[in-house]
């Protein structure tokens, strides 16, 4: 406690080297904050979004046994025709509740094209039990009309990309021609009942409709492409657990030759979207050591100036019988207090920017930050995880940084110390 | 006594004079383009508010299973070439010089014809024809069939054929539908000229019931009947050569 109070008193006796030195690590305190809570908001976006339109926490596909993937976020769509994707969607639920599923939703995923009066484009083509899955209708938000009615076969929910691209508003006619896995060439008539607002990139090409109808467009009675899974706990060790209790149940389907049957935690089936989250903490980790750097380049710095500008004092204190180690340890814990006022004031700088921007977000106005943020807009989070990592690196980082003019000090000999002008 | 004769003479006589469906089909896709011919044609496709496009090519076809196509004018697309050996079809890149391999499915340059209807793939081996019965269409008698897809595979669950009944077993029109029901394009062929040995239609013209206003029509320019065309001209490695 008595060296407690020394520290503190030994740095406010520099009030200016010490603050340019605090205010560096400070706003490094900040950067690492406000970084982690930029990372932290494209996991949790990236993650949701993949949860809620694509994977659920689990997900039972087929995909043909020399299925590659492309580090593409299509990768996680079923490639194949899942043969009674309802009724397994339905047994999984039923006989998983107990295990902690909450619901199974078949869902058909399928490409081709949309033509609208003379404009046509490729298209994502995805039937949906509008009555269940409810998630969609969380991530994709209508932003004109309303989400997929229940008893409209004939309703289409394009993304805006696609309304822009079509001209089409709601109330509007849209074509959909596909070839169904067996070669054939089909058709369908639609009438957009909403459009919904733009989320991540690989999302503008997507048109949803009803299930039913998507099974009659790709001419599969009962089937689908993708069953997804939502778990009561969804952390991904949860979602491993679940694998064996799903493959059990879905041990009866039978698919055709060269494909096989997958169940897939969300981790596994969306490589890509966990490719990116990898890539952004890896980003911030490079970030971070430069900040680290910088950071005890200044301590270092500003402590040897004080072990030099008190020479005599520590010549004095030496002389009065305190031994080196306590001299090390006086120095070292200046640099721990200062470290933790720094990273005080930069985790307020720094969380402060993560709530401010957490409510507003921030737009991704290019193709390439859209596709990184899974989204054209990112909303920053605060983790205290996160937040606490960055602080407690911080305080490490001083308090490494002055062991070495610690021990400078610690060397000084007392009666040359002394006669230090 | 002899009227019932009579009666029964001519519902024999008529029967006889009405051959059945699969007979038709065959004669009618027999009447454009003979078991081997040589030809040369012009694509025209139309695209609402867009510039028309032109191509010209040289065609050689032999049987239902061998067939080749190569683009003569305009000069950026000179060399490009289609070949059709049984099941595949191929598709040479001059700029790139390289043979892909591309689906019957996949449309033709472009236009509103998939390759699969450049290259004449016999319908009587897709289809299960019906005489539906008889209609009068552009101002010709015509037999109308109806083409039901074998399985479903086959690109069109159901296609309405129209042939002249006046001897000629020219087809007329052709719709295609999906497996929806719903009509996705039709083929009209008009413009009954002599060419080669004999007359018979030399335009072609494919509109898609999906884009209003977009059509594309081939015209044959030549054709000559009497071309023995050996099979090597079909192989790949002739079509990179540009043989």
């Amino acid at each position: 406690m008595r060296f407690l109070k020394i520290a503190f008193r030994n740095l406010l006796r520099a009030k200016r080297r010490n603050a340019l030195a605090g205010g560096t690590m400070a706003m490094g305190t900040a950067a690492l904050v406000l970084g982690g809570g930029l990372v932290d908001g494209i996991a949790r976006q990236l993650t949701q979004n993949l949860v809620a339109v694509q994977t659920g926490h689990v997900q039972v596909v087929v995909r043909p046994e020399t299925f590659v993937p492309q580090n593409s976020p299509f990768d996680a769509y079923g490639q194949r025709h899942l043969p009674g994707a309802v009724a397994l969607a339905e047994r999984i639920e039923r006989e998983g509740k107990a295990v902690g599923v909450l619901e199974a939703v078949p869902y058909l995923y399928g490409r081709g094209s949309a033509l609208a009066g003379n404009r046509s484009t490729l298209a994502t083509i995805i039937g949906i039990d509008a009555a269940r899955d409810g998630a969609i209708a969380r991530v994709h938000p209508p932003l004109a009309g309303r989400f997929l009615p229940v008893d409209d076969i004939t309703a289409t929910y394009i993304s805006g990309a696609m309304a822009r691209k079509l001209r089409l508003e709601v109330g509007d006619s849209v074509s959909f021609v596909v070839q169904t896995p067996q070669g054939a060439v089909n058709s369908i008539d639609a009438v957009v009942c909403g459009t919904f607002r733009k989320s991540a990139p690989w999302h503008d090409m997507t048109f949803y409709i009803p299930l039913a109808a998507a099974q009659s467009l790709f001419d599969w009675p009962g089937g689908g492409t993708n069953v997804k899974i939502t778990l009561r706990d969804g952390s991904p060790a949860a979602a491993a657990r679940m694998v064996p209790r799903i493959e059990a149940l879905a041990a009866g389907i039978v698919v055709a030759k060269g494909d096989r049957l997958h169940v897939e935690p969300y981790d596994r089936a969306g490589r890509f979207a966990f490719s990116i989250v990898e890539a952004n903490r890896s980003a911030l980790v490079v970030l971070s050591t430069f900040l680290f750097l910088a950071a005890a380049i200044g301590i270092v710095n500003a402590m040897l100036m004080s072990v030099h500008s008190r020479t005599r004092e520590i010549g004095t204190m030496r002389a009065v019988g305190m031994r080196r180690r306590g001299v090390v340890r006086l120095f070292i814990l200046e640099g721990v207090v200062l470290g933790v006022l720094a990273a005080a004031s930069g985790l307020l700088i720094g969380g402060s920017l993560v709530l401010y921007y957490s409510a507003r977000g921030i737009a991704m106005n290019t193709f390439t930050l859209a596709w990184m943020a899974g989204g054209d807009r990112l909303f920053p989070v605060l983790e205290p995880a996160s937040a606490a990592q960055a602080v407690v690196a911080i305080v490490a980082v001083s308090a490494l940084a002055a062991v070495y003019p610690a021990y400078a000090a610690s060397r000084l000999e007392p009666r040359e110390a002394l006669h230090h002008v | 006594m002899c009227e019932v004769l009579l009666g029964v003479w001519l519902a024999a006589a008529s029967a006889a004079a009405t051959p059945d469906a699969v007979t038709i089909l065959e004669k009618a896709e027999r009447s454009v383009l003979g078991e081997q011919a040589a030809y040369t044609l012009r694509m025209t496709v139309v695209r609402p508010k867009k510039p028309e496009r032109v191509v010209e090519m040289k065609g050689w076809k032999k049987g239902d299973a061998l067939g080749l196509v190569r683009y003569t004018s305009p000069p950026k697309e000179r060399g490009t070439a289609y070949l059709r050996n049984g099941e595949n079809t191929w598709m040479f890149l001059p700029a790139a010089e390289k043979v892909v391999r591309v689906g019957d499915k996949q449309n033709f340059g472009g236009g509103d014809f998939q390759n699969s209807d450049i290259f004449r793939l016999s319908l009587a081996a897709d289809y299960d024809p019906t005489l539906a019965g008889e209609e009068t269409v552009d101002g010709e008698a015509c037999w109308l069939l109806e083409l039901k897809a074998k399985d479903r595979s086959v690109a069109y669950d159901r296609v309405r054929y129209w042939v002249r009944r006046d001897g000629t077993y020219f087809p007329v029109r052709a719709e295609y539908y999906t497996i929806s029901g719903k009509k996705l394009k039709w083929l009209t062929l008009a413009a009954v000229e002599k060419l080669g040995r004999r007359a018979r239609p030399t335009a072609l013209t494919m509109e898609s019931a999906l884009d209003a206003g977009a059509h594309t029509t081939l015209r044959f320019l030549t054709i000559d009947d009497d071309v023995k065309l050996d099979d090597r001209l079909f192989t790949t490695s002739a079509l990179e050569r540009g043989e």
